[in-house]
């Protein structure tokens, strides 16, 4: 059985901290949507690494660690767009 | 001038900073998502999550940071948190008649089963209300201890801009 209480509300979590992230124009360092697909790699290896919580079987990743790095991306994308 | 990060650090540090902020929001998250079966909460994962915003602030500046919350997002969500705590503990007073009893789990069976439904945690332990307490307390100290750190930073620029 899929435990969707940690993807639902680490998705959740992310979205209302991604709606803060804004990128500066003045800034010559820009983080692009290139740099967020690394980012996100990364993100996965990471929750590969930390596994799921105990007694949580469905999965080998920690699903609310990468459900909350993808709310983040979501949250910035809904930030940039409004 | 004020203090503005953004000039005295190095490259490396700007490239190497949101990155790793970024891993630790994400960390924070996953803290606050297994308060009820691991070390760590609610306070625990806000803390996680404002540490990254202030290492982007330190090393950005405030003008120049990434994460930038603005004064109505703070406030909206530091009443989510509160206002959702005490909704929780409400819901718990009306139906049973203790405050923050927990409607999810409902050890006791005071509740009929709907309401119990409703408030169930999606996942295998039987943790009832706690994951939601731990998302609202996670959501209030994450912008509690982010404003209190912009605070002090606009305080140093307000303080140099009189001079």
């Amino acid at each position: 059985m899929l435990n969707l209480g940690p993807i639902i509300f680490g998705l959740i979590i992310g979205v209302i901290v991604g709606l803060t992230l804004k990128n500066n124009p003045d800034n010559p360092i820009v983080f692009t949507k290139s740099s967020f697909i690394v980012i996100l790699i990364v993100t996965i290896v990471v929750a590969w690494q930390l596994g799921p919580f105990p007694y949580y079987t469905d999965l080998p990743i920690a699903t609310g660690f990468v459900s909350g790095a993808i709310g983040i991306i979501i949250g910035k994308s809904i930030s940039k767009a409004t | 001038m004020f203090y503005n990060g953004y000039d005295k650090m190095s490259t490396i540090l700007k490239i190497f900073t949101f990155p790793a902020s970024f891993i630790i929001i994400c960390l924070g998250i996953l803290t606050i998502l297994g308060g009820h079966i691991t070390p760590g909460g609610g306070f625990q994962g806000g803390a996680m999550i404002a540490s990254g915003v202030i290492l982007c602030i330190v090393v950005y500046g405030l003008e120049h940071s990434p994460i930038q919350l603005s004064h109505n997002l703070i406030s909206i969500i530091e009443s989510i948190g509160a206002l959702g705590y005490i909704i929780m503990g409400l819901v718990g007073l009306f139906t049973t008649g203790f405050f923050l009893y927990n409607v999810g789990a409902d050890f006791y069976h005071l509740i009929p089963n709907t309401i119990y439904m409703i408030f169930k945690y999606p996942d295998v332990t039987n943790a009832g209300i706690v994951p939601y307490l731990n998302i609202f307390v996670g959501l209030k100290v994450f912008v509690g201890l982010s404003a209190v750190v912009i605070a002090f930073f606009q305080f140093e620029r307000h303080e140099k801009s009189e001079e």
